[in-house]
């Protein structure tokens, strides 16, 4: 007879308690998938209008791993009692609509510092913000698959803000060029706060007041 | 950003020059060049001037190779998710991931052969196979059509790479080519998917796929013969879901293609004499 081990290992530090129940979870995942979804679109769309070949291969590369991270959302929601996946897979508001649009209008050649600040300077920071805050705030142990799917997409999306980054310092040559971009941002970031992030004002948690915060 | 592109509207730099598969086939040296005996066309060490035909054939895959990117990648946004499923969007941007690879490769291979981007001009026929707007068109069009003559360049270069002792070459077109047996039998399966219950919107595709297979045939480019530089694979088609019977369709469309060349060919000899 083997010796009787305690369930938990002593380094095992994970809690039941979560920010998020089921529903709440579905519902972030639902708007997760609705971004990346348009997102991949987009990137497909916008290989044939750079001229940049570098650009261009990175945008194929990129295309593909957003559109992986909108089907590892496709086969969470049915593990979340939502067997629609297609009626779960909305924008978080209105606003969102909005952001998302402005990300993916531009298409003219000469603008690919445009089509790249929006993605790699305002989306994806705002991306992994909320994939950040759900997966440090959900259960780590009844929310654990969505764990492991926001860190495998975690992980793509640093390498994607870091390859996009350098993409956009590397295209910045000019004085005019870091204008049209510092203009891009503010008008996308402007947008993305109206929409309070990629899951709706609560994307990354709301902000204690100070009395509260101090008790 | 608008839905669907056109052929003209692909972004380049200022190295690539776009010229008109028209002109190729019509260029007047054709004339000359078919009157003289060159031996067997396809490459070969000791093929007269091989080491030009195969830097120009290498660049043709690398340019290929673009506008396959540009294409899948379209298909991922010209289309509502009614008309295209998610699940195939997933399969094309998983195909821009491997056609973005298979761009670099072709850099890499280009400059392993002495050639510079652009050192040869760009046809875009092949991202016109990309500009229908019926997704099981399209998918006919460069899944089928396009990858499919990817399979037999890439199958003749490697060959070719094989016959030289060149290592890196052999390689690399071993790899591409297990990528577009890959996509082939995307298409072949999504063409079965989609049209489960519109058999005449199968035919219609399957018909859109004759005429580009014989635009792509290129007046005997590609064919089963010696007088073809580029063989049709059946061993890797099969495996991409090809039946025998389209196999045979295919090399019957080849042959056709390679007589209404010459046929071209003879009557502008006869008119310059």
């Amino acid at each position: 007879m083997s010796t009787a081990r305690a369930p938990f290992a002593p380094w095992d530090r994970r809690e039941i308690p979560g920010l998020f129940g089921v529903e709440e979870s579905a519902r972030r995942i639902g708007n997760y998938r609705w971004t990346e979804m348009r997102l991949f679109e987009a990137l497909g769309g916008w290989v044939a209008t750079v001229p940049e070949l570098d650009v261009k291969m990175v945008l194929g590369r990129h295309c593909y791993q957003h559109a992986w991270h909108a089907e590892l959302w496709t086969k969470r929601l049915p593990e979340l009692r939502e067997m629609n996946v297609e009626r779960m897979t909305t924008p978080a508001n209105d606003e969102m609509v909005a952001f998302m649009d402005a990300v993916s209008e531009p298409e003219a050649a000469e603008l690919t510092i445009e089509k790249l600040v929006g993605v790699y300077r305002v989306l994806i920071p705002r991306t992994i913000a909320a994939y950040t805050y759900h997966m440090n705030g959900t259960s780590t142990i009844t929310d654990s698959p969505t764990i492991r799917s926001l860190n495998f997409a975690l992980q793509d999306e640093f390498d994607n803000w870091r390859e996009g980054e350098m993409l956009i310092q590397s295209l910045l040559d000019s004085p005019e060029k870091v204008e049209r971009a510092i203009r891009r941002q503010g008008e996308l970031e402007r947008l993305i706060t109206a929409a309070g992030g990629i899951a709706g004002p609560d994307s990354i948690g709301t902000q204690p007041d100070l009395q509260e915060a101090t008790i | 950003m608008k839905r669907h592109l056109n052929e003209n509207e692909l972004a380049r730099d200022e190295r690539f020059r776009r010229n008109r598969i028209e002109d190729q086939i019509f260029d007047p040296r054709n004339v000359a060049m078919s009157t003289r005996d060159l031996g067997p066309a396809q490459m070969s060490v000791d093929r007269p001037a091989v080491s030009e035909r195969s830097r120009s054939l290498m660049h043709g895959i690398f340019v290929g190779e673009i506008q396959a990117l540009e294409g899948a990648g379209r298909t991922c946004y010209d289309f509502d998710d009614a008309d295209a499923p998610f699940a195939l969007k997933l399969d094309m941007a998983r195909q821009c991931w491997d056609e973005s690879r298979h761009v670099e490769i072709s850099c890499k291979l280009s400059d392993h052969m002495g050639t510079d981007i652009g050192e040869y001009g760009e046809s875009a026929f092949l991202f016109a196979a990309a500009c229908n707007p019926d997704p099981v068109m399209r998918l006919c069009g460069v899944n089928r059509a396009l990858e499919g003559l990817a399979i037999d360049v890439f199958s003749s270069m490697k060959t070719f790479g094989e016959s030289t002792e060149d290592p890196i070459l052999t390689f690399c077109e071993d790899w591409m080519l297990a990528d577009e047996v890959t996509h082939v039998k995307m298409g072949s399966d999504w063409l079965r998917r989609l049209t489960e219950n519109d058999l005449d919107r199968r035919e219609r595709a399957l018909d859109f796929q004759r005429t580009v297979d014989k635009v792509f045939s290129l007046g005997g480019f590609r064919g089963e013969s010696e007088e073809n530089p580029i063989q049709i694979t059946r061993k890797f088609r099969e495996l991409a879901g090809f039946s025998q019977d389209e196999c045979d369709e295919l090399a019957a469309i080849a042959q056709q293609a390679m007589e209404d060349a010459r046929t071209m060919v003879a009557a502008a000899a006869a008119s310059q004499s």
